[in-house]
């Protein structure tokens, strides 16, 4: 297996071939955001926020699953990506609804965060009936909010891949997608294995520790 | 890539996983928690994995329906020709609205994704049986047929 060059935002990395956009990078020192990687994980890809400029390719391209080629030309950072960065986050926020401003687990929310980070504000899209499930608080390990769920997938691939449990998964389709455990019910002591990897994975305070009244 | 971890993808134990499903449905109209749970025991799958195919497909229902399922196709060509008028001609006749099973269990009302008959738009299937070029007009006549 041998190495490729690429250039990112005009400095050259070299990376083992292989290797992602998002991995060059890293080892280059330049950040791309995500929302949906899991390192040392296979890439997820749903998130779209860390898609970037390749030149010569029409659309932008996921860094986490675009592997870099020799000579690759990549842009992390120019006004389309910026741009088409706060439009993913625009999107977001509109199906993340909830209290977050009393939420003690939102403190530390990503979301909320990199929407800060590129001054995107109060979304502009009217939505007919808005996304909301009432928080679960039955489960002693876990607080699960489904209204601030972004549906990135990492506490599914975390549960499966390295808690080894797999007791999530993504259910129905489209708008409607939701994290479930079990029959589409609150997540049951049994079925959980109190890791806590999944809270530990959520870039969005939909999962957290319980909340002591 | 090639060093990563591999994602268990559950897809040596998935196989077969449809056609199990479809069976249940076919024996018991629906796939309560407790069909469910036993073929996820059979195949070796936690209840989410079974419960999220089961849950993305229309033709596998995972709440009680009707005698008579009505599957109003809600995708864009269907949309163009004016399916919520079918929708609304359908509610009037039997009191129900998407989602819903009316009180005598005699139809369950669905809007589904497209079911293929997008040359005879607006369409929909009660069972097994298709139904195009449906105008507010038609419906009544093809449901008292139940």
């Amino acid at each position: 297996m041998g190495n490729v060059n690429i250039i990112i935002d005009g400095k050259k990395v070299r990376v083992r071939e292989g290797s992602t956009i998002l991995e060059a990078a890293e080892a280059g020192g330049i950040t791309i955001p995500t929302f949906c990687n899991i390192k040392g994980l296979l890439p997820t890809g749903v998130c779209r926020v860390c898609v970037v400029e390749v030149q010569g390719s029409k659309t932008l391209v996921g860094s986490c699953h675009t592997p870099a080629s020799e000579g690759m030309l990549v842009f992390t950072h120019t006004p389309r990506v910026v741009a088409t960065r706060k439009v993913i986050v625009e999107l977001m926020l509109t199906g993340h609804t909830g209290d977050c401003v009393n939420d003690p687990n939102a403190e530390n929310c990503k979301l909320h965060n990199l929407a800060s980070d590129y001054e995107v504000g109060a979304p502009r899209f009217n939505v007919k009936t808005p996304r909301f499930y009432p928080a679960e608080e039955s489960n002693p390990y876990v607080r699960r909010d489904l209204s601030k769920c972004i549906l990135c997938r990492k506490c599914v691939k975390a549960c499966q891949d390295l808690a080894r449990k797999n007791v999530l998964s993504i259910g129905y389709r489209g708008f409607r997608s939701k994290v479930v455990s079990g029959f589409d019910e609150e997540l049951t002591a049994e079925a959980c294995r109190d890791c806590l990897i999944c809270i530990e994975h959520c870039p969005t305070g939909a999962l957290g520790k319980p909340v002591k009244v | 890539m090639s060093d990563k971890k591999k994602t268990t993808s559950g897809g040596e134990s998935g196989a077969g996983l449809l056609p199990k499903l479809k069976l249940e449905v076919e024996r018991k109209d629906y796939l309560s928690r407790e069909t469910m749970a036993g073929v996820a025991g059979q195949s070796d799958l936690p209840l989410n994995s079974v419960y999220a195919v089961a849950s993305f497909y229309a033709y596998l229902p995972v709440s009680p329906v009707g005698k008579n399922v009505i599957k109003v196709c809600n995708c864009l060509p269907c949309e163009m020709k004016d399916v919520p008028a079918v929708v609304d001609g359908i509610s009037r006749e039997i009191g129900i609205g998407p989602g819903q099973t009316t009180t005598d269990g005699k139809f369950t009302l669905e809007l589904v994704s497209c079911i293929g008959a997008c040359d005879q738009a607006p369409a929909m299937m009660i069972n097994d049986k298709l139904y195009g070029d449906l105008t507010a007009g038609s419906i009544a006549g093809i449901l008292k047929s139940y």
